[in-house]
């Protein structure tokens, strides 16, 4: 039997947030899947673009990053200056032939535990859809 | 019009001012089409200036690739000028760079060259083949005068000039101290057209072609290097710990170089066509780069390299830029 493809999924929340969100789904007890690596940093503005062409180098099949509402940050700006940066960054990355489904983002706020639900299972189901992520993985190698 | 001894006459006044320690400018390379920067300290040796259509290279590098050494105790900095002789493209760099305050505006005496298009060394040497002594060329008319050894060549300049001066849209100086000819006229408008072609194809075209390009990168980093605005005293890919990107040459480090060479000028990028010039596996990196300068543009209608008032793009924001993709 043909097993099934688990995508590989690195997210990054910001601390104030997306990860208290993802807290409160879980102490809500609210089931999504589990695809998922949390990376929490302390702002979404603190996210390189490079982690995420290092993230889909070391085996990621998608990337998420969240962050506070625009306006909600807890640094202010932070995430203005992430939604310009990633908006270009989405664009390079498709422009160079990576399937749009694997990089996304969202605003998540540290109450919106069903929202984040919502975010994950999208997330996972097209990065599912996407397949493994082959394009520039990073072969290991045997010494 | 190009007038050189005019040219050579401001270099002369120009170095011989106290407030100046040297200028850069072009001179004849040693064979071919090629044209070297010159660095002119004295005022003789202003004479060996040029400007023609051969003068390819982006002077601006030069601004932010000088060595600073440390000053020994007691010793003042070397506040001087440094005069540069800029087309319309490099003017942009200049402007780039005193926007990211990478020079002080005082620092440097900006002598504007309006060009009428440089050419594209590639399509010279296939029309003409390898020239062992050293070529001049000058604009005449619309057409471009190559002096070769058997006598002079017109050639019309579709067929020579460099992509990005087809389709320039700033052929004069936008930041000047003193302008050394009339203005020329604007050539025409940019549409973006090649990475659009390049858009319409399905992501597994593109990456396709993009994986076929940066396979053959050979990691040599001449085009950071050339970059008129890759002057950090840090850089990314120099770095050991952490390795952001690692040395090996496959087409995962390759593409992870490029996209982090890419994306570190998305917004930055004036599109003067030097990375892809000294590219020696002709990677088409102005396509890379085209691609971030068209989203810029149409997302925030923001051009670099035109006003140094104005702030860089990724250092701020608008609270109500488009975020269609957010979930």
């Amino acid at each position: 039997m043909k097993e099934q493809f688990e995508p590989n999924v690195v997210a990054f929340l910001c601390n104030w947030c997306s990860y208290a969100g993802a807290d409160l789904a879980g102490t809500s007890r609210i089931q999504y899947p589990s695809n998922l690596n949390v990376i929490r940093v302390m702002c979404s503005g603190r996210v390189n673009p490079l982690f995420v062409i290092n993230a889909l180098q070391q085996g990621a099949d998608g990337v998420l990053i969240s962050g506070c509402h625009p306006g909600d940050c807890h640094y202010m700006e932070g995430n203005f200056y992430a939604r310009r940066r990633f908006t270009l960054m989405k664009e390079l990355l498709e422009y160079v032939g990576v399937d749009s489904r694997r990089f996304n983002m969202s605003w998540v706020s540290a109450s919106e535990g069903s929202k984040w639900k919502d975010v994950v299972q999208g997330v996972v189901e097209k990065a599912k859809e996407a397949g493994p992520f082959e394009q520039f993985r990073r072969n290991k190698i045997n010494w | 019009m190009v007038d050189l001894e005019k040219l050579k006459n401001v270099a002369r006044e120009t170095v011989s001012r106290d407030d100046v320690k040297y200028l850069i400018g072009w001179r004849q390379g040693t064979y071919g089409f090629r044209v070297s920067p010159h660095f002119v300290k004295e005022p003789d040796e202003a004479e060996k200036l040029i400007f023609s259509p051969l003068c390819t290279n982006n002077l601006a590098t030069y601004l932010v690739l000088t060595e600073r050494l440390p000053l020994l105790r007691g010793e003042q900095p070397d506040s001087r000028k440094v005069a540069l002789m800029v087309k319309g493209c490099d003017s942009r760099a200049v402007v780039q760079q005193l926007i990211e305050q990478g020079i002080n505006r005082e620092s440097v005496f900006i002598i504007g060259c309006p060009c009428e298009g440089v050419i594209d060394l590639k399509k010279v040497e296939e029309k003409f083949s390898n020239q062992p002594g050293p070529v001049q060329a000058r604009w005449s008319n619309g057409k471009i005068v190559f002096h070769l050894p058997d006598g002079d060549k017109e050639v019309p300049k579709g067929e020579v000039l460099a992509a990005k001066c087809l389709s320039c849209r700033y052929p004069n100086p936008v930041i000047t101290d003193l302008m050394l000819w009339e203005e020329v006229q604007t050539r025409g408008s940019d549409e973006y057209e090649d990475v659009k072609e390049l858009e319409a194809k399905s992501p597994q075209e593109r990456w396709l072609f993009w994986e076929d390009k940066f396979s053959s990168c050979i990691r040599c980093y001449s085009c950071r290097n050339v970059c008129p605005m890759c002057y950090c005293e840090d850089c990314v890919l120099d770095r050991l710990n952490p390795a952001w990107v690692f040395r090996s040459n496959n087409i995962s480090e390759n593409t992870a170089f490029q996209l982090a060479r890419a994306f570190h000028l998305a917004g930055r990028c004036i599109e003067c066509g030097e990375c892809e010039r000294v590219c020696p596996v002709g990677i088409p990196l102005t396509k890379l780069n085209r691609k971030l300068a068209k989203e810029v543009k149409e997302k925030y209608e923001y051009i670099p390299g035109l006003d140094p008032e104005s702030k860089p793009l990724q250092s701020s924001y608008r609270p109500d830029d488009k975020e269609d993709f957010i979930l």
